[in-house]
């Protein structure tokens, strides 16, 4: 009898099984838990001086290869961080072809892009990516660093924030640590879950509950970031401009074609999360948005199909799109009442917070100064 | 016999004793040689079809070798000071590279009707070949301009600035080591790193799908490369294919060589004896093209502009930074190491290559960084021997033996301006071709 069972290390099996039972049990109520809005946790304090730099770069139109756009070109502040367009304008010479995402609330994503092509994990790599990419700021990461350097306030604000003298890491930190300090504050919806019940109107609680029940949007829209951060296809028609507009069909290949997209020359649709994993059953995919901040930055969805709120809740009233190719099962006919839909509108606008706005013009950043008795100085 | 004579002395052109007598007509097409060529051999510029001697003189010169006797005057070198230099020549139809063919005339030259041509006559006038769609190879080689710029340093991508001069396609088809440094070998790498580097800043697959944009372009690559689509690699091949039309091979220089007795004046003449003798131009510029493909350190100038321009300082540094010199060298970059970025030997700080003298007219200003306005100011240079040797900056002196004061005096300075100008023809203009539109 112990000789069939052949228990060695009595203790090891015990914590082998512990284990098991452990992942299990986690699975298990990972799917029992009902799904659930939390506010949003404190961010973590980046290094002042990072912020402030990071802020002017962020305007700064000298980080891009032709000096003519900013990350803020996109990324307006004055359109909740987005551009207000239902796609993205892209760098001179090119036109992006899905929608701008806000950045606001961004060090809390799991993934970045509509097809999640980078990991959330390292925001400072998206800010690289962005400079660099053809479409976005199209720069040499050495000529720009070159171009700080150009800037005595900026050399000494490098140096205040730790950060060495200007170099492409020491740019994307800075950048990253100023889009880690953009989180909405005084959210209403927040402080209703903290416990203040006039923080919103009775309109958007019974919103919330038709949010969570009768449509079950919390079942992709849920936690702290109000997205399950997973990929899901909704039907969406195509934007027809990413086909008719050269200059982004243009763009449209030239990006599928760089992350080795199988037939990229064919497509009409966009493959969305397909273009990253190269799984047919991703075809069409796409993260799942944050909804925090959403009253601002219409129109909405991956291509910007939809331009108001009112159209986002009745798109998913009618169950998603007429698209069925791998459109998401979760989706289904909600038969939502007029009035249930204009709470959900109501309970949608209580997720932004304090507008956040901040604007820098090219003139008062600081300028380009050429180095006295540059013959003999060192670099 | 005396048809024999009579035909040693029109090889003999090279020798000034000798009067060359009007026997050759004016058209060139006849010098060309129809017999084989072997490129391994005009590449050194040392063979006689790059070195000039007409069609008529090469099966004499044949001839003669199997006599096994020197003759007296016919050689492949100039000799001075005891070293052997190619000598100067008319220029032959350029060397078609067997990867990227192209339609050539009765003559050898490359017709302007090849597709691969007409294609990269389009591609050399679009601006959707760079970044943000607003440079094209025309911005900094502009037809109008030289096929060069006529700035003292070429202008780069929006937002920045180069820090060379930028150097006229005409003729390019000739050389084997193209850009200051030497850092192409083919007008092909070349038309790519412009496109892609500092002066383009254009990204391959964005470029690439631009053309694909372009239903004439997608027929024009298909004519000329037999692609269903087009293929960046192919835009600089026909780019290259365009600039290998880019020749002037008729210039009075060229006249004078196969024997036109009208086409130098006297001063012309002077100077032409000049720059093989007194003033040794031609111990470097030399061969057809009028030069050997050799580097050089002359102790130019630096451009003063690098002074005051904080563009010109980024680039600077950028360039540094992007060759890969050692952080040390990095942190003392103010001057253009020229030859040092492409071979990292520290006895190559401040050379560069030196330039070919034909379309000499149209290019000013001139030297690598554009800090002589004139041919004047240049010749000056040279009668003094040169500048101050600024590699000792960096430990090593590296300026070339040859620069010596030549004591030229001014009427020898004038003759030899006279002489340079003989190398440069009638301007050559192009309006620039109705791009394909985006559809």
């Amino acid at each position: 009898m112990m000789r069939s069972i052949h228990i060695r290390n009595p203790a090891a099996t015990t914590a082998r099984l512990a284990c098991v039972v452990l992942v299990y049990s986690n699975l298990a109520v990972a799917a029992d838990t009902p799904r659930k809005i939390t506010p949003l946790p404190k961010s973590q304090a980046s290094h002042p001086a990072a912020v402030e730099l990071g802020k002017m770069l962020f305007f700064d139109q000298r980080l891009s290869g032709d000096a003519r756009v900013s990350c803020a070109t996109c990324h307006d502040p004055a359109k909740g961080w987005a551009d207000g367009a239902p796609l993205s304008a892209g760098y001179p010479g090119t036109r992006y072809f899905r929608n701008t995402p806000t950045v606001l609330n961004a060090a809390r994503a799991d993934f970045f892009h509509w097809d999640g092509r980078l990991g959330g994990d390292d925001l400072p790599t998206l800010v690289r990516d962005s400079i660099n990419d053809s479409h976005f700021l199209s720069a040499d990461g050495r000529i720009i660093l070159e171009r700080m350097k150009q800037v005595p306030e900026y050399v000494e604000l490098f140096r205040k924030a730790e950060l060495g003298e200007p170099s492409l890491t020491a740019i994307t930190r800075a950048i990253a640590a100023f889009v880690a300090s953009l989180n909405s504050t005084n959210v209403p919806f927040d402080k209703f879950l903290k416990g203040d019940q006039s923080a919103i109107s009775l309109q958007a609680k019974q919103g919330f509950t038709v949010f969570s029940t009768k449509a079950n949007c919390i079942q992709c829209h849920d936690g702290s970031y109000l997205s399950d951060q997973r990929a899901h296809n909704l039907g969406l028609p195509e934007n027809p401009q990413v086909f008719i507009d050269p200059l982004r069909a243009i763009t449209f290949r030239s990006q599928l074609k760089s992350v080795g997209t199988p037939n990229y020359m064919n497509l009409r649709k966009d493959p969305g999360r397909f273009a990253v994993t190269k799984d047919y059953r991703d075809f069409g995919k796409f993260i799942t948005p944050t909804l925090r901040e959403i009253s601002r930055t219409a129109p909405y969805m991956h291509n910007g199909m939809l331009s108001t709120l009112e159209s986002v809740v009745e798109f998913y009233d009618r169950g998603g799109g007429r698209d069925r190719a791998n459109r998401s099962k979760l989706l289904k006919p909600l038969g939502l009442s007029d009035v249930e839909k204009t709470a959900m509108v109501e309970f949608l606008k209580t997720l932004s917070g304090d507008p956040i706005v901040i604007r820098i013009e090219q003139k008062d950043l600081p300028k380009y100064r050429a180095i006295d008795d540059w013959f003999r100085k060192k670099n | 016999m005396v048809v024999v004579l009579s035909l040693f002395a029109i090889s003999a052109c090279e020798d000034p004793v000798v009067p060359a007598p009007r026997t050759v007509k004016r058209e060139a097409p006849r010098h060309v040689p129809q017999k084989k060529i072997d490129k391994r051999e005009l590449r050194k510029g040392t063979s006689e079809y790059a070195t000039g001697y007409s069609a008529v003189t090469v099966p004499m010169k044949e001839l003669w070798k199997t006599l096994g006797v020197a003759h007296p005057f016919w050689s492949d070198y100039r000799t001075i000071d005891g070293e052997k230099f190619p000598e100067l020549g008319p220029l032959a139809p350029p060397i078609i590279p067997d990867d990227n063919d192209q339609k050539v005339d009765d003559a050898n030259w490359p017709r302007a009707d090849d597709p691969r041509v007409v294609l990269g006559k389009h591609l050399f006038f679009d601006p959707r070949l760079s970044g943000d769609g607003t440079v094209s190879c025309a911005t900094c080689h502009d037809p109008k301009q030289g096929w060069a710029l006529n700035t003292a340093i070429s202008r780069g991508y929006p937002g920045t600035t180069h820090w060379r001069n930028s150097q006229t396609v005409i003729n390019t088809a000739y050389l084997w080591k193209l850009n200051w440094d030497g850092s192409d070998k083919s007008l092909e790498t070349q038309a790519k790193a412009a496109a892609m580097g500092l002066s383009g800043n254009g990204k391959a697959d964005m470029m690439e799908e631009r053309l694909r944009q372009c239903p004439d372009y997608v027929r024009m690559f298909k004519d000329a490369y037999g692609s269903n689509v087009p293929l960046i690699e192919d835009a600089w091949r026909a780019i290259a294919a365009f600039v290998r039309t880019l020749n002037q091979p008729f210039t009075p220089y060229d006249r004078h060589k196969f024997g036109d007795p009208d086409a130098y004046n006297d001063q012309q003449e002077r100077g032409r004896l000049l720059f093989r003798g007194k003033a040794s131009c031609v111990k470097c510029h030399n061969g057809a093209m009028f030069t050997d493909g050799k580097f050089y350190n002359l102790g130019v100038p630096q451009h003063e502009s690098f002074r005051d321009d904080p563009l010109r300082q980024i680039t600077m540094r950028f360039e540094y930074f992007s060759k890969g010199v050692s952080e040390e060298l990095y942190r003392k970059g103010k001057y253009d190491l020229g030859l040092y970025f492409m071979t990292k030997r520290e006895d190559d700080i401040g050379k560069f290559r030196t330039p070919p003298l034909r379309y000499l007219k149209y290019t000013a200003p001139y030297m690598h960084n554009g800090v002589f306005e004139t041919l004047e100011e240049v010749i000056e240079f040279y009668n003094d021997g040169g500048g101050e040797d600024w590699a000792k900056a960096f430990g090593i002196a590296t300026k070339s033996k040859r620069m010596k004061p030549l004591n030229l005096n001014d009427q020898e300075q004038k003759d030899l301006i006279a002489f340079l100008a003989t190398l440069s023809g009638d301007e050559i203009l192009m309006e620039p071709p109705e791009l394909p539109k985006y559809e």
